[in-house]
């Protein structure tokens, strides 16, 4: 049955005194797929590890359906783990890999032989039983690797950058199979990964950390449309930030452009940081008519990357500022080229206030 | 004129030729005179008529003497090799294992420092301390806990003592190169799938480090059974090995053909130990050394 996770306030600290972990918190649901995202090096495969009961935290405790578990070892947590290099025991065939978590439950042969089978049946590695890793592909280890973590019928399946080594066409399908798996077995899924994009199509619920620290926590679309901080804004995909001075219901970014702040963030005062996303901006071809203050800016195209589905044009506008804009490629339009004068306009509600 | 060119020889091919005189006049050479030597009647240098024989190798099966040197010299050998496992099994995964650097700097000198000193000088201590005036004997009977002296000198616990001392540093070296490329993630896997720390030990990082064990022993083995100084000194010549018998036979009985003989019963027992090696080897590593 799957649990879910509580991590109250957990830092780890090394002996050099580096903090690895700094008071993360999170509630990890109950048959949720839930992602640590962040740059390498900030602390999401430490907590992972904490989890699964490698690491000791420092401070704070891990509970799983609401027993504390800090420092219970890792053999007696009864979780699931695929490891970054799958961690394959070289020695051991396919069948005696998957079979040696059901061993160690002391399960007997008749059972645990119906179980490998299963398990390698759903991985669809029927027929590799008597194989050794090192006989398979990167594709097939990383799927043994699943079959011997979830045949356990884990509480938890944590897994650290399970489909890190795969080309992009495997990862994409190991992504789909992955994602299919969690919902059918209704597992919970802590799932640790540096990809934004592998990390937006997944996860019900992400975690983005730096330095140690959970930035933000929220649904796909919540991380990407409503980032709270600029570090979320910046590392998942591409954005325009703005930094400037509140005046009246405007922002003053200086160089002569003003943004029409949005209803909501009325509130807010002082210096703020905002971010637009390049998708939200409109491009059209430049008029002598006056702009909307606030909401539109004359510009020209500096450079024009087709990117098959979409078109992303960098803009430098005439105060000087230089934005990213991204148009959907509707096949008919002619594309702007390097040179052309554009007008852009916004809708000030998507503009979102971030956070230092 | 460019088909000459490939055929000739690589130049770097040279570089191999010290090693390859090397090899041929230290190493083949007396090996083939001590193998001829064997199955002679006598040295031909200075006896004129000397004729092919196999007496030496059926004065060494016909005599229990000869069989019971060899067989002592075989358990020494076994025993040391063991008790170096044991010693430097633990060592050598902690120096694998130990995260910090001056840790393992400090582990690493004490495996050596030893072997900055001469084996006669290290053998020479050890006397001090088992003799039975020496230092173990002196402070078990002033403590009261013996009233005779133990005889640990000019046995063969003396023996596997010195030997051990000696070679465990090989054995450390060896182990520690192999257990340090195990992955230290498999072990975490085996106890993330429920198998306790000892359990994982046993059922992966032991099982993987068996071509260490298996190199080491035999390394360990090898030098054991050839060991000469040790068994001399500790020993006393109340404990017969192979390696005495033969300096034996040589100095005070001449007997260069029965010395030979005996030299290629010791080369033949550490050849097997090799090939054994291998075929072990062949099986736990299962397909993969053996492409």
């Amino acid at each position: 049955m799957s649990a879910s996770i509580e991590i109250a306030g957990v830092s780890k600290v090394y002996d050099g005194g580096v903090r690895a972990v700094d008071a993360v918190a999170m509630d990890i649901r109950q048959g949720e797929f839930f992602s640590l995202l962040g740059p390498s090096g900030c602390g999401k495969t430490t907590t992972l590890r904490m989890i699964a009961g490698f690491e000791i935290p420092s401070a704070g405790a891990i509970r799983v359906d609401g027993a504390d578990i800090t420092h219970v070892p890792a053999h007696k947590r009864d979780m699931g783990m695929v490891f970054q290099n799958y961690a394959l025991f070289p020695h051991r065939t396919v069948a005696e890999n998957v079979a040696f978590g059901l061993r160690m439950r002391g399960l007997d042969k008749a059972t645990i032989a119906a179980k490998v089978k299963a398990a390698l049946a759903m991985v669809e590695l029927s027929g590799l039983e008597d194989r050794r890793p090192a006989q398979l592909s990167g594709g097939q280890q990383q799927r043994v690797a699943l079959a011997r973590a979830i045949v356990i019928a884990p509480r938890v399946l944590l897994c650290d950058e399970p489909l890190g080594a795969l080309d992009k066409k495997l990862r994409q399908q190991m992504q789909f199979e992955l994602k299919q798996l969690q919902k059918k077995l209704g597992l919970t899924l802590v799932f640790v990964t540096h990809d934004q994009e592998e990390a937006l199509a997944m996860s019900d619920r992400i975690a983005v950390m730096n330095g140690g620290r959970v930035e933000q926590v929220g649904t796909p679309t919540e991380i990407y449309n409503q980032p709270t901080t600029r570090f979320v804004a910046d590392f998942i995909g591409d954005t325009n930030i703005f930094r400037g001075e509140r005046a009246g219901p405007n922002l003053d970014v200086g160089k002569g452009l003003i943004l029409a702040l949005p209803p909501s963030e009325m509130q807010s005062t002082g210096v703020l940081s905002v971010a637009l996303r390049p998708e939200k901006i409109r491009l059209s071809p430049r008029t002598d008519a006056a702009v909307t203050a606030g909401s539109a800016a004359r510009g020209v195209i500096e450079s024009t990357n087709f990117l098959g589905g979409a078109v992303l044009y960098r803009v430098t506008l005439e105060g000087g500022h230089r934005v990213l804009v991204q148009q959907p490629n509707a096949g008919t339009s002619r594309l702007f080229v390097p040179g052309n004068g554009v007008t852009l306009d916004w809708t000030p509600a998507d503009l979102v206030v971030l956070k230092d | 004129m460019s088909s000459t060119a490939t055929t000739r020889p690589n130049g770097l091919a040279l570089f191999i030729l010290p090693s390859a005189l090397l090899f041929a006049l230290f190493f083949f050479l007396p090996i083939g005179l001590m193998a001829v030597m064997s199955v002679l009647t006598g040295n031909p240098v200075v006896m004129p008529k000397v004729a092919f024989t196999t007496r030496h190798y059926a004065r060494m099966i016909g005599d229990p003497f000869y069989l019971e040197v060899i067989w002592t010299t075989i358990r020494i050998g076994l025993v040391t090799t063991l008790v170096a496992l044991l010693i430097g099994y633990p060592l050598a995964h902690w120096m694998a294992r130990i995260k910090s650097r001056t840790g393992h700097a400090l582990l690493l000198m004490a495996v050596l420092a030893p072997m900055l000193t001469g084996i006669v000088v290290r053998t020479f201590a050890w006397m001090t301390l088992l003799s039975d005036k020496g230092v173990i004997n002196q402070t078990l009977i002033s403590l009261g806990l013996i009233s005779q002296p133990l005889k640990l000198m000019y046995t063969e616990t003396g023996i596997v003592v010195g030997l051990v001392h000696i070679y465990v540093p090989f054995m450390v070296l060896t182990l520690t190169g192999v257990i340090g490329r195990i992955d230290e993630r498999l072990e975490q896997a085996a106890e993330n799938l429920g198998a306790s720390p000892l359990r994982a030990f046993l059922e992966v990082t032991l099982p993987l480090s068996l071509p260490g064990i298996l190199a080491g022993s035999l390394l360990v083995f090898a030098l054991a059974i050839s060991a000469y100084v040790t068994p001399i000194l500790l020993g006393g010549f109340q404990i017969m090995t192979l390696p005495i018998l033969i300096y034996q036979q040589i100095s005070a009985n001449f007997n260069v053909g029965f010395a030979a003989a005996l030299g290629i019963i010791l080369l033949m027992i550490s050849l097997l130990l090799v090939i054994a090696y291998n075929r072990a080897l062949g099986l736990v590593s299962g397909q993969r050394e053996l492409q």
